[in-house]
């Protein structure tokens, strides 16, 4: 009886918080929406417009000036069927053709966009190609030329060879694959996408469990202490701990809601790119899949409790503001050093140092890897930084002085 | 016959090193219209919070009729803070329930309280309206309807119409008025004296965290020898009221150097501190 109406009080609580966070449209705008929509904005959208821009950039033809007093004929044959307009001019430099001299102005202002100065000296042709580098045109058209000029040089060196008695392919590619490239790996498509994944997914799950408790974790005390609701509450008969779970219990719902929009939109993603063969579906055991869970569930639990606990030990939503907002490094710094992690033969104690755990669990069990060893010992290790959390927040919301703010 | 609903048994509460209540005993009585009167930072807060169970006494307990501490029989006592403590994103209604839930009380019990509190103080037609636009006098009247809607043994309200226009604070002491005639108690936190002579049976006049004075209207003035409650007051309270202490936690070095440091200096004020 006691046990249910506790139950009830907690729900209670945490209901009242979710339709309070329902109600404001910017809050449901920036939690639920921006995680829905970012990785579909990144992986589609954007590849999209960056090809939708390159392909504007393929149908300008650029300006090259030649400056040579003997350039080669079938040089200039294939730079014409370039997209390169070609204006010629003596060549009027005799060393060291990459000093600019008053070309550099011309590059500058945009009347031309690169000039290749080129020069027969003895068997060889000495060539410079200058361009602007911020100059996406003058980018351009020192890609198309050096693409031209490498071609004709791979003739050239063909053509040579073929004169000196010798087959350019044995000379060239003495070393020759056999077979399909993609034969040659054992490892799936699936377990390749599990691979690529492990590498973000993780770093997603953590900033994002951790950014998104903030707003709500300051909202539900400092700033519940600020607009004066909380004396009301705590006059209310229910302990302090039911509180903090009720609480809990709101922060974890709006996090986990985010937090499965933004891996919606992921997959989403991963869909869109799999039908373009860029990365395929992961292949996920249900074990996987079950222990990714308990990994998310404890970790959440302890960023929560922890955010609730620095939030309500704030003075004021001002100061848990500026506290919550650099803590965000405490779980950034490890999130982006486990990338670079290798986990073959990694040492079992990685697996109990506080957040990097987490997500060493979330690499490996991505990569559908089971290492007894290693699960034990993110359980245990998590379960007891979640157990610590939880308590220092009941700690911190069993104060007095939270009544009121002390600023 | 005089039946004892609460009793604050030599009551001390502490902040740090700083005494906010001194051995304070006192009790409530059944029918009651209590007034604590004092100035600010006199300690009737900290006493209302105490006796909502907010506060732990330092020293001392504050008791119900049945022996149980007040932390523990918070169910009996209905609380308006004085920042009436609504939530601008619920409506009057939504706000009410969500208290009345926590406290157990159906939804169908305390809607008909709330309808039936709700007609004297002219509020049925707001229930279902965001109180984020609601005046003050509308926000004091629904923090009064949460705390009557699970029906409680005592009625803590914290200067309950600080702030109000002349209508609503009338409105507002119309309805403690009803509930006294009607065998409700209330303690009344207020620094006005007219109010507290209009609106209480009894007077506590509290004085730098000390019960000074403890009686009816009339009874006050008689001890004091006084032709009215104000010079009664007065006598009471003749040693200079302390300042409101907000935090007597001391600074770090770093805090005092920034403190120093973002503090604009005066011109041509005293920099020998």
């Amino acid at each position: 009886m006691r046990v249910s109406s506790s139950f009830r009080r907690i729900t209670t609580i945490s209901k009242k918080e979710l339709v309070e966070f329902a109600r404001d449209w910017r809050t449901i705008f920036a939690l639920l929406i921006i995680p829905l929509l970012m990785f579909p904005l990144l992986f589609i959208i954007f590849p999209l417009l960056l090809a939708s821009e390159a392909a504007e950039l393929d149908a300008i033809e650029v300006n090259v000036v030649i400056q040579s007093n003997d350039f080669p004929s079938d040089l200039a044959e294939q730079l014409n069927g370039s997209g390169i307009e070609l204006n010629y001019e003596p060549l009027s430099i005799e060393n060291n053709l990459s000093s600019p001299l008053e070309d550099g102005d011309r590059l500058r202002n945009g009347s031309i966009d690169a000039v290749l100065r080129m020069k027969e000296n003895g068997s060889v042709w000495d060539y410079a190609l200058l361009y602007m580098s911020t100059s996406e045109r003058s980018q351009e058209a020192r890609t198309r030329t050096l693409t031209v000029l490498f071609d004709w040089e791979e003739n050239e060196t063909e053509r040579r060879l073929v004169d000196a008695g010798l087959d350019p392919d044995e000379t060239l590619r003495p070393l020759n694959w056999d077979g399909e490239f993609s034969d040659s790996d054992v490892a799936t498509s699936g377990e390749q996408a599990g691979m690529v994944l492990s590498l973000f997914i993780p770093l997603v799950l953590s900033v994002w469990t951790f950014s998104s408790a903030i707003q709500p974790s300051i909202d539900m005390t400092a700033g519940e202490r600020e607009r004066g609701t909380l004396e009301a509450l705590l006059g209310l008969p229910c302990s302090r701990n039911e509180l903090l779970f009720g609480k809990w219990l709101a922060v974890a719902t709006i996090t986990g809601i985010g937090v499965l929009l933004q891996l919606v939109g992921l997959l989403f993603a991963i869909g869109y790119l799999a039908t373009t063969d860029f990365l395929t579906v992961p292949t996920l055991s249900i074990a996987s899949i079950v222990f990714i869970g308990i990994a998310v569930l404890l970790f959440a639990i302890m960023v929560v409790a922890f955010e609730l606990a620095l939030a309500m030990r704030a003075h004021s939503v001002k100061e848990a503001g500026s506290i919550l907002g650099p803590a965000l490094l405490l779980i950034l710094f490890p999130a982006l050093f486990t990338q670079v992690i290798n986990l073959d033969g990694i040492e079992t104690f990685w697996f109990s140092i506080p957040v990097v755990n987490v997500l060493l669990a979330l690499r490996e069990l991505l990569m559908d890897r089971f290492v007894v060893e290693h699960i034990v010992t993110w359980i245990i290790s998590s379960g007891i930084y979640a157990m610590a959390a939880a308590l220092y927040a009941a700690r911190q919301f069993k104060r007095e002085d939270i009544v009121t703010s002390l600023s | 016959m005089t039946v004892e609903l609460l009793r604050v048994e030599g009551v001390t509460k502490s902040f740090g090193h700083i005494e906010a209540l001194t051995n304070v005993s006192l009790t409530i009585n059944e029918g009651e219209i209590v007034g604590l009167v004092g100035s600010n930072g006199a300690g009737k807060t900290t006493l209302l919070r105490l006796l909502a169970g907010v506060y732990t006494p330092t020293d001392g307990a504050v008791v119900l009729s049945d022996g149980s501490k007040v932390e523990d029989a918070r169910h009996r006592l209905g609380v308006v803070p004085e920042s009436t403590g609504l939530y601008s994103r619920l409506t009057a209604w939504e706000n009410i329930r969500y208290h009345s839930r926590l406290y157990g009380t159906s939804d169908e019990e305390s809607w008909n309280r709330t309808v039936f509190f709700a007609d004297r103080l002219d509020m049925k037609e707001s229930l279902g309206r965001h109180t984020k636009g609601f005046s003050r006098g509308m926000r004091q009247k629904t923090a009064l309807l949460r705390a009557l809607a699970h029906a409680p043994d005592i009625l803590l309200l914290d200067e309950p119409t600080a702030g109000l226009d002349v209508t609503s604070a009338r409105t507002v002491r119309s309805l403690v008025h009803q509930l006294g005639e009607t065998g409700g108690t209330v303690v009344y936190s207020t620094h006005q004296l007219a109010e507290a002579e209009a609106v209480c049976s009894r007077i506590i006049i509290i004085h730098n965290g000390e019960v000074r004075a403890d009686g009816t209207p009339a009874g006050l003035l008689e001890q004091t020898e006084s032709r009215n409650l104000e010079e009664a007051y007065v006598s009471l309270t003749t040693d200079k009221a302390r300042t409101r202490v907000v935090s007597d936690k001391p600074l770090s070095k770093i805090a005092k150097w920034w403190q120093k440091l973002s503090t604009p200096k005066i011109p041509g004020g005293d920099e020998s501190e």
